[in-house]
């Protein structure tokens, strides 16, 4: 059953946060307000309030997020790697919207920036989410190359341009879960929707031409779920931060499924 | 060392409303509403079957304030969700998936929802019998 309010436990006003003010004399200030949640302190969730001079930060939000973990708290828990937007690892909810902290600016942001884990996710720290589901998910639609016939035995099995670059878009996916976790639909089904992620890789592997499996794909998709479940809210195209387009991938695997059965 | 059950992150408590979840979630009420609604016809179906007495009690209730805000209520409901529903039948031929599009097609649903549903009941207002 649908729930819309957050279980009792899982409230993030009711325990006080924490409050770090900026060092005197600093000029350009900003709050960064920060979900936190220890699973060791036996506590529920918090929002703890950093003051962040912004004349010795870095642009970008994950600089925000190192400043803080370096200088004022090393408790402060995410995930984070590259930097530059290609991991797909500091994936938050940074300003209400989906987005990664690195190649987010803090100059786009007005007033506090508000930083949450990605929604309706299992926390395990702070501003680390449970990922496991979202990965097999991605395992359940089969992501590998699947053929019958052999491979020539004079050279490889080759691809023309154009049929490659019917695949170059959906392979642009980092897998960071900025769509899934923004769609209402996914929240509230995700046991049984296998959310945009998911499908956008289900397509990558439809529109391979090498690929010899199309038929048996479309037809794990025929489901009143694992591909209906999307209703066009498009909070996946505004939360991508590849600027990829999974309502529009759904909607061309749902005729796909639709022109099989005719 | 105590571990608590991890906390579910926050939602719908944080998440910005874009206007595209507006039009998708009003789709969706308004077809509720309308299922709702639907059950008013059926009685006074009923009571036209059920000679004139009945009728002209249906009709008192139909008539009264709360049953001609219902109604009119339905009309707008009804606007909207057809054509909401047409806004469907764009993106399944594949029209509509840019965000810019996707804005301008959902104020256009809204605003023609608003100006036919007050086409039509200002049109039932001049047919009405308000004797």
């Amino acid at each position: 059953m649908t729930q819309f309010h957050l279980p009792a436990g899982s409230r993030y006003r009711d325990v006080p946060g924490r409050s770090h003010p900026a060092p005197a004399g600093a000029q350009r200030v900003r709050e960064f307000r920060i979900y936190r949640w220890d699973p060791e302190s036996g506590q529920k969730p918090r929002i703890d309030r950093f003051e962040i001079d912004l004349d010795a930060c870095g642009p970008m939000v994950l600089d925000a997020l190192l400043k803080i973990k370096n200088e004022i708290d090393p408790t402060l828990t995410f995930r984070r790697s590259c930097r530059e937007g290609i991991c797909g690892s500091c994936a938050m909810n940074i300003d209400g919207v989906n987005a990664l902290a690195c190649t987010c600016a803090i100059a786009d942001i007005r007033g506090a920036v508000r930083i949450f884990p990605l929604p309706h996710l299992a926390v395990t720290k702070d501003l680390v989410p449970d990922l496991a589901h979202f990965y097999a998910q991605y395992a359940a639609v089969e992501p590998w190359l699947k053929t019958r016939t052999p491979p020539p035995p004079d050279r490889e099995c080759l691809q023309s341009p154009a049929d490659q670059e019917r695949v170059d878009r959906p392979s642009a996916c980092i897998l960071c879960a900025c769509c899934s976790t923004s769609c209402p639909s996914y929240w509230w089904n995700s046991d049984r929707y296998l959310g945009p992620a998911a499908l956008m890789a289900a397509y990558r592997w439809v529109v391979d031409t090498r690929d010899e499996a199309q038929g048996e794909r479309l037809d794990a998709l025929e489901d009143p779920f694992r591909l209906y479940r999307c209703h066009t809210i498009m909070n996946c195209v505004a939360a991508c931060p590849k600027d990829l387009n999974p309502a529009r991938v759904i909607a061309d695997l749902k005729r796909r499924v639709g022109d099989r059965q005719h | 060392m105590t571990v608590n059950p991890r906390p579910l992150s926050p939602h719908l408590q944080v998440y910005r409303f874009f206007p595209a979840m507006a039009v998708s979630i009003l789709h969706r009420a308004s077809g509720v509403f309308l299922s709702l609604a639907s059950l008013l016809l059926v009685y006074w179906l009923l009571a036209v079957a059920n000679g004139p007495d009945a009728y002209a009690a249906a009709s008192q209730i139909l008539a009264s304030l709360p049953g001609r805000l219902v109604i009119a209520a339905a009309v707008i409901a009804f606007w909207y969700h057809l054509l909401a529903g047409l806004r469907h039948l764009l993106l399944d031929a594949g029209i509509g998936f840019d965000l810019p599009v996707a804005r301008r097609i959902g104020f256009a649903v809204v605003a023609l929802a608003v100006l036919a549903a007050a086409a039509t009941l200002a049109a039932a207002w001049r047919y009405l019998d308000w004797s």
